[in-house]
This record gives C-alpha cells, structure tokens and sequence, in this order.
C-alpha cells in the first residue's frame, strides 16, 4: 500500500513534467465571468474601505483586501509571479509605483475614462498606474516666531538663517526620499547631496518620530520651521486630542517654490497587476476611484487633494490657498529613489 | 595473526554499523528528520541564499552605515543587559527573600510588563513626555512649569526595551533563588556569613547559568526590535535590515546583514552554553524546603515594597494608563462590530498556531528520546534557531519554498485534476501558521524540554519494562508529569503570536487581520491614539496567560 502511494506521487511528478513541453500549446485562455478583484494596498483608511464597499454595491463585484506596506506587497507579488492573485496595486507614493512598474509587476490599460478623469503628468507614459490623490509637501512655520516672507525655497533651507532650525523626520521615510529624488531629477546629484549635507547641519535635533511630531515640536519651539505633508496638517486640526489641534493651530503652511519648479507632491495611485486573472473588474475598480463622486470622498475624508480636476478641495485644503505644483513627471521620483536612499546615506541624514 | 584479528575486528566493526543503522532507520528517526526538515526549511533558504552574494550596495553599507549599526546595537545590548539585571534580579531577590505587605501581589505584577509588546511602550512613552503630552498637561495642572523631557533617543530606547523585557531574567532568577537556595542560605548562615555576603559569593554564582540564559532571551528581542528603534529614530541592524530590503530593494544584502545578526546571536548563545558548562552544578543543589522568607522592621518593608513596585510603575502601569486615556479619547472611532471580529481571529489564529508549535515540540522531543540518536538529538536543536532570526527575515524564508510547492501543486492539480487551486500555502493560514512555527518552536521546546530533563527517562522506562508501548507510556505517565513545561510552551508561544507583527504582515491571508496588525496600521497612519484600543486587547490577552504562568512557577 505504501509503496502504490509513492509510485502514484512520483507518476505525478512525471506527468507535470511533461505536460510542461504541451504547454504552451495547449493554453487556451479561459474566459470566465469573475465576481472579485483583489486589491493589494498600503492605504488603510475608513474613506477607503467606505468606497470600496459603495463600489461592491453599485457593480457586485467583491473586492477582498491585503493590506501591508507596499514594499512588502511588491516583494510578495514578486515571488508569487505568474500565480500572483493580485488584481490592483494601491501605494501612497508615486515611486514605489514606478519602482512597480520597472519590476514587472504592473501592466499598461487602455481606459478612456481614465484618461479623462487625470491629468496627463499624474499618469505614468505607459498607462500602468494612475496618481488617485495628491500630497503636498510644504513648509509648517510657527505662527508667532517666522513670517512667511522669510521663506521661499526648499534650497533656500539650507542657507545659515535656518542654522539649528529645522525639525524634518528620518530619510527612511519615502516622502523624504521623493523629495530629494526630485531634487535628484532636476538639479543632479551632486547638488542634491549638497542639499542634503546642508539640511543636516540646519537641523534642529536629530530626525525622529514622525510628520505630526515635527509640527509638535514647532509648536513648542524645539526648531522654527518642519517639513511635511500637508495631510497631516490636516490630521493633527481634525485630532481628538485638544493638544494635538493647539499644535495644528500653532503653524502657518508655506509652499515652496513658487517663483521656480512649484511645490513637490506625492501620490497615492493604482495600477492593474501584470497578472491580474480579473483585469477587467481591476480596471472598473480603478476607473471607479478615479470618478467625481469617489474623488469627493477621498477629498472630504482625508485631507488629500483630488486628481480629477473637476473635483474641488476640501473647504480645510481650499483655506490654505492654491499652488502651483511640480509638474516633473513622477515616473523621475522612481527613478532616483535609491540614489536618494544612498545620497541621504552619505549625507549622514538618519 | 594480528592482522587476522584486525580484519575480523574491522568485518565485526562493519556488521555493527550495518546493525546499528538498521536498528536507527526506524519511523520514529523518519518522522523527527521529516519534522526537523520541515523545520528547517527556512533557515536553510535564507542560508543557502548567502552564497549568492549581496546586492551592489553592500559596500555602500560596509562604508557608511554598517559601523553606526554596529555601534549602535553595541550600546543596546549593553546598556540593555546592566539595566535588565539591575532590575530583574533585584526584585526577584527582594520578592524570594524579604516578607512585606503586598508581596504576593508583586510577585505577579513583575511580570506583567512582558504582556505588553515593546513598540507599545515605546509608543505610550512617547506620548506620556510628547509636547503637550500627558506629563505636561498634569504639571501644568498643578500649575508647575513644563520642563521637556526627551526620551526618544538611544538612552531612552534603553530604558524602554529594558522596562519590558526584564521579565525574563526576573522570572529564571526567581524560580532558583525559589528552589534551590534554602539550604545554602542555612549553611552560609549558621558559618556566620552576613545576608550580603551571602547574595553575592553564594546564591548570585548559583543563580548565573539561570540569569544568564533569561538575559540571552531578551538579547535576542532587543536584536529584533523593530518598531521602537524606528520611531525613536536609532538605526540599527534590524532597521537596516528593513532598509536595505525595502527601500534599496536589494533582499540579498539584507540576508547578508541579516546573517551578521544571527551570528552575533549565536555567539550569545554559544557564550551561554560555555558559561553553562563551566558551571556544573548547578543542577544538583535542589533545596527539599522552599526558601523561607526574612522577617524585617517594617519601615523596611515599606522601602522594599516601593523598590520592587518601581519597575511594575514604570514598566507596566505609566503605559497602560497613557494607552487608557488615548483609548478614551478614540473609541467611539475604533471600537466597531469589524474591530470585534478581528479580535476574535487574532485569538483563533494564536490558539491554532500555539497548539500546532507545541505539538511538534513534542514531537520533537520525545520522537528522539525513544530513538535514543545523539545526531537526530542535535539536529532536533537546530530547528529551534527560529527564534532568533528577525521576523522578517523568516518571512522571506517561508516565502520562497512554500512558493515552490505551491507552483507544483498548482500544476499538478491543473493537468491532473483539470482545477485551478491558485495558491494552496502562501498567503493562507497554512503558510502563516507554518511561519509562526518556525519562528516560536524554540519557545515551545525550551519549557518542555526543561521539565522532561527533571523527571528523567526512569519512570518511563519503567513503564515500557511493564510492557507499556511508546505512546500509553506518553499520554499516561509522562504527559502528566510534564504538564506544566507543556502548559507554558503553549501558553508562551500564545502570547509571542498575539504580538507577533513583522511575520504576519507580510504572510497574512486577505481575510484575516489581528490585533497587531490593526495597531500597526493606525500607528503607521500616524494614529497613536487610535491604535491605543487594539494594543490594550493585546495587553489583556497577555495579562491572564502571565498570571497562570506565575502559578505553575511558584506552585
């Protein structure tokens, strides 16, 4: 009996080796009608999972969720290759989705409606991802010390008014290293290390904690000015802890650079995954997130900006006043991102 | 004629082994180097994965990162180490030897703190000394000005990792000074030695192998913290580890940081096994009294009792109330029908995965015991080196052949069976518990092993003389007498899966989230407050488990 269980295992074995050569041949694409996209996303927001519950509502179409960080999800569609069960990937920043892309992991979708609903610049060449929301990263400056005169530049921060100064978090961080990436992209290397030497040496303590923290700090005086994204401002102002709305309160938002490139965003976006076995429920999905009325929930809920551009601000975003943005196609901030990571490195940036 | 001897002796020599090996190919062999192979499946990838070299970056590492990790982790371990001594055994003496109000109740809130997952505290702490933190809102209640303590740098990551982790070392320290102290303490006594003298020249040198091995555990946590480094902002190896995974993208050069790590872990635990040896008599020694307490003046008592409740304030207490008040502020967001579910799938995911570790824990050890192999014996104890390799890392090395299994059941269902089965152990419960395994077995196997090398092989064998085959002989004679080692192999890995978080992010299914993770996820939305509810449930979790140890200790 023992023996029978072990030959039958070893004709298995034989029999998928074989079947390997017919392959090819005899793969014939399977056309069945699937009720399910699954979704990989870093985002894990109520807004989120509010949309992708109306989205099940109005199509039928069950969306199941992995949720972890995007490094780690594109490691885990790596190994899974060809029998990934990954449909959409979501990141919340433009250069992990390029970093995507140039691994293999998404595939280029031709939509109309896509095409429509974002701005060229917010979408990669290719259509293999689509930005869903914007991030500034701007300038929080305590009210009662530093008048927005006083600020121009991300460069300008290095100068010596700012010496002991500025509070900005670790280069761990991926908003840090886009950030310097697209300092990367549109002055090269060598002054981007320059930047980042100089940014050391004017900081306040070194980098610790996170965006919300470096606005605290501001607030009690630690440094005059932090770097972060407006999102948290925004975060902090709707906290439920009275302390952490005293800080939100206590800092003006400056962008910077106006008068040259605009001010650097980020993204969170979508792509269709290289082997999406439900591609067309991944590409209703995407255009789903990317329509007015799922635009007016991600505007409302989470102090982001819209990328269609019919979609107006939240009233909170919208009294901060417009920007003028960097406009370099985020496809760059990919590109230079591990640059950036050694740069920071070399920099000695934490 | 001597040379005929020879030869027989050698041709008897050979039909020996040929014997003996015929007797060690049993299924009880088969079955532990099946479980052993399995086992160590893992390690062996992230092994084997050395030889392929590390990523381009690795000297860019070497240059500018690597001698900051190494310092860093250098200043951990030891600050760490005196802290955690300090702590422990201090209390754990203190709480053997001296009788005062409330005693009993300390006894187990010493270990309390270890319910608590270290990037927790780090966390509450944070938020206790933060900028209009809890601290300064209660000084300026009292109309004192603020003054700004900061404890996000390496001093107060230190004074962190310690306040929760000395548990361990308390808890080896105290089950000696328990156990085997009362008669020396008798001896030294009646020779005149004074209760100083006493402590550091006798019971403290009694006492070191148990210290040690508790001091080697949190060593290891220290090494695999994760969380609390990064938000205090000190890099070390694990956080490098992370960095060169993920942000430079290269998995190959974080194995090699990864294997440095491991190495310097497996030097520790060499050290302990050396220090071990020299000490052989430890063992011996077992007092047939428990230790009896020392009556004192009762202004002393009062200052031994604030001495030993110092670390419960400040390890267990101070951030279980910051967690309060935040879970006060924030529940009405957090706490939902969803919420309560997840709850209810971190319990059954710990539940199943506890029980699995420790059924092959004991599998392991007892499948060797009646095949009496020294070699199978040593290979079963390389299977427990899970523990001291950073969740992460043995994600990835789950992840690679579970990966490979499941590509050729995939095909194999689909010619043979015409199903498509997709992905059969990763991304399930299978591939997630089977990590949890390979990751908490030595957590496991250590309690158990422990109490099966206090009873012996005598009674069993006795058992199986009186015609009792292997498996009565387990369930009726040995399985009672080392519940205890079972229970708390259980109970350990319990808590351990409970807060395990790096492992589980990356192997979970789509359907399941635990407690960890849902904290994880509010904490890295930047959501402290919010993630104070499912931290608490953690705690909770931990608390029950720590207490019923404490009884099986002290009964």
């Amino acid at each position: 009996m023992k023996y029978l269980v072990w030959i039958s295992v070893f004709f298995l074995a034989l029999s998928c080796k074989t079947d390997k050569k017919n392959e090819a041949t005899e793969k014939a694409p399977e056309v069945v009608e699937t009720k399910e996209v699954n979704v990989y996303t870093h985002r894990h927001y109520p807004s989120d999972q509010e949309l992708f519950a109306q989205f099940e509502k109005e199509t039928g179409i069950k969306v199941n969720v992995v949720n972890a960080k995007a490094d780690e999800l594109m490691q885990k569609m790596t190994s899974e290759g060809e029998q990934s069960p990954a449909d959409v990937l979501i990141t919340v920043d433009a250069g992990r989705l390029v970093r995507a892309k140039n691994k293999g992991l998404l595939q280029g979708v031709t939509s109309a409606v896509l095409e429509k609903n974002i701005p060229a610049h917010l979408r990669d060449s290719d259509n293999a991802w689509f930005s869903l929301t914007k991030r500034a990263r701007v300038i929080a400056y305590a009210k009662d010390r530093i008048k927005p005169e006083m600020l121009s530049t991300y460069e300008d921060l290095t100068s010596d008014k700012w010496n002991k100064k500025i509070l900005i978090r670790s280069s761990s961080n991926i908003y840090n290293q886009s950030l310097l990436a697209s300092i990367i992209a549109h002055d090269g290397g060598d002054k981007a290390k320059s930047w980042a030497e100089g940014m050391v040496a004017n900081m306040a303590r070194s980098p610790k904690g996170n965006d919300r923290d470096q606005v605290k700090a501001v607030v009690a005086g630690e440094g005059d000015i932090a770097v972060v994204n407006t999102y948290y401002i925004g975060k902090l102002l709707n906290s439920k802890n009275p302390e952490e709305v005293k800080a939100g309160e206590g800092v003006g938002i400056f962008f910077p650079n106006q008068e040259t490139r605009g001010t650097h965003i980020n993204v969170s976006g979508a792509g269709v995954a290289k082997y999406a076995p439900n591609k067309e429920n991944a590409i209703k999905f995407i255009e789903f997130l990317s329509s007015k009325n799922a635009q007016e929930v991600f505007a409302k809920a989470n102090y982001e900006y819209p990328v269609n551009p019919t979609v107006a601000p939240s009233e909170l975003l919208a009294s901060w006043g417009t920007f003028k943005e960097d406009v370099l196609p985020l496809a760059k901030l990919g590109e230079n991102n591990k640059k950036a990571v050694l740069t920071f490195d070399e920099a000695g940036w934490q | 004629m001597t040379k005929l001897v020879g030869n027989k002796n050698k041709i008897y020599s050979l039909e020996n082994k040929a014997k003996r090996f015929k007797r060690d190919i049993n299924q009880w062999s088969i079955i532990t180097l099946i479980i052993g192979f399995i086992i160590a499946i893992p390690i062996a990838t992230i092994f084997f994965k050395l030889f392929s070299g590390p990523g381009e970056t690795w000297n860019h590492i070497v240059y500018t990162l690597l001698p900051k990790y190494v310092l860093n982790t250098g200043y951990l371990v030891v600050g760490c180490s005196i802290l955690v001594l300090l702590m422990g055994v201090s209390t754990a003496w203190i709480v053997s030897r001296y009788d005062f109000p409330f005693r009993k109740q300390l006894e187990w809130l010493l270990i309390l703190p270890l319910a608590i997952p270290s990037y927790i505290t780090a966390y509450s702490y944070a938020g206790v000394f933060d900028y209009g933190g809890t601290l300064e809102l209660l000084l300026r209640y009292f109309s004192i000005s603020a003054i700004k303590i900061d404890i996000m740098n390496m001093y107060g990551l230190i004074l962190i990792l310690s306040l929760s982790l000395y548990p361990y070392v308390y808890v080896s320290a105290r089950t000696v000074f328990l156990t085997q102290a009362n008669n020396l303490i008798e001896a030294s006594r009646l020779l005149g030695v004074g209760e100083f003298k006493t402590f550091f020249r006798l019971l403290l040198p009694l006492a070191r192998p148990a210290i040690i091995g508790g001091l080697i555990l949190v060593l290891m946590e220290v090494l695999n913290d994760y969380g609390a480094a990064k938000y205090y902002g000190i890099s070390t190896f694990t956080t490098g580890i992370f960095r060169a995974w993920f942000a430079l993208e290269e998995p190959e050069t974080a194995v090699y940081l990864s294997a440095i790590l491991v190495t310097i872990i497996f030097g520790l635990i060499l050290l302990e096994k050396w220090q071990r040896q020299k000490i052989g008599y430890h063992n011996d020694i077992k007092s047939a009294n428990r230790l009896l307490r020392k009556q004192i003046q009762s202004n002393k008592k009062w200052f031994l009792l604030s001495l030993a409740s110092i670390p419960v304030i400040l390890g267990f207490i101070i951030p279980v109330m910051q967690l309060l008040y935040w879970v006060g502020l924030t529940y009405e967001e957090v706490f939902s029908f969803e919420f309560l579910s997840i709850a209810g799938q971190s319990l059954g995911v710990a539940i199943l995965a506890a029980l699995l570790t420790t059924i092959f824990a004991l599998g392991l050890i007892y499948f060797t015991k009646w095949n009496k192999l020294h070699f199978i014996k040593n290979l079963s104890k390389i299977s427990t080196l899970g523990y001291a390799i950073p969740g992460a890392v043995i994600a990835v090395g789950v992840m690679i052949p579970t990966l490979f299994i499941d590509k050729w059941l995939y095909k194999v269902f689909r010619s043979v069976f015409e199903i498509n089965i997709g992905l059969f152990i990763n991304g399930t419960i299978i591939g997630l518990t089977y990590a949890y395994m390979v990751r908490f077995l030595a957590v496991a196997y250590n309690p158990i092993e422990s109490s099966t090398l206090k009873i012996g092989d005598k009674i069993s064998e006795s058992s199986k003389i009186l015609g009792k085959g292997n498996f009565i002989t387990f369930f009726k004679v040995d399985l009672p007498l080392i519940k205890k080692g079972v229970l708390s192999g259980l109970l350990l890995v319990f808590v351990d899966v409970m807060k395990e978080l790096p492992l589980t992010l990356i192997l979970k299914p789509y359907t399941i989230s635990t407690l960890a993770v849902k904290a994880y996820e509010y904490a890295s939305d930047e959501l402290i407050a919010e993630a104070a509810l499912p931290s608490l449930l953690i705690i909770c979790t931990g608390i029950l488990p720590v207490i019923f140890l404490n009884k099986l200790i002290t009964k």
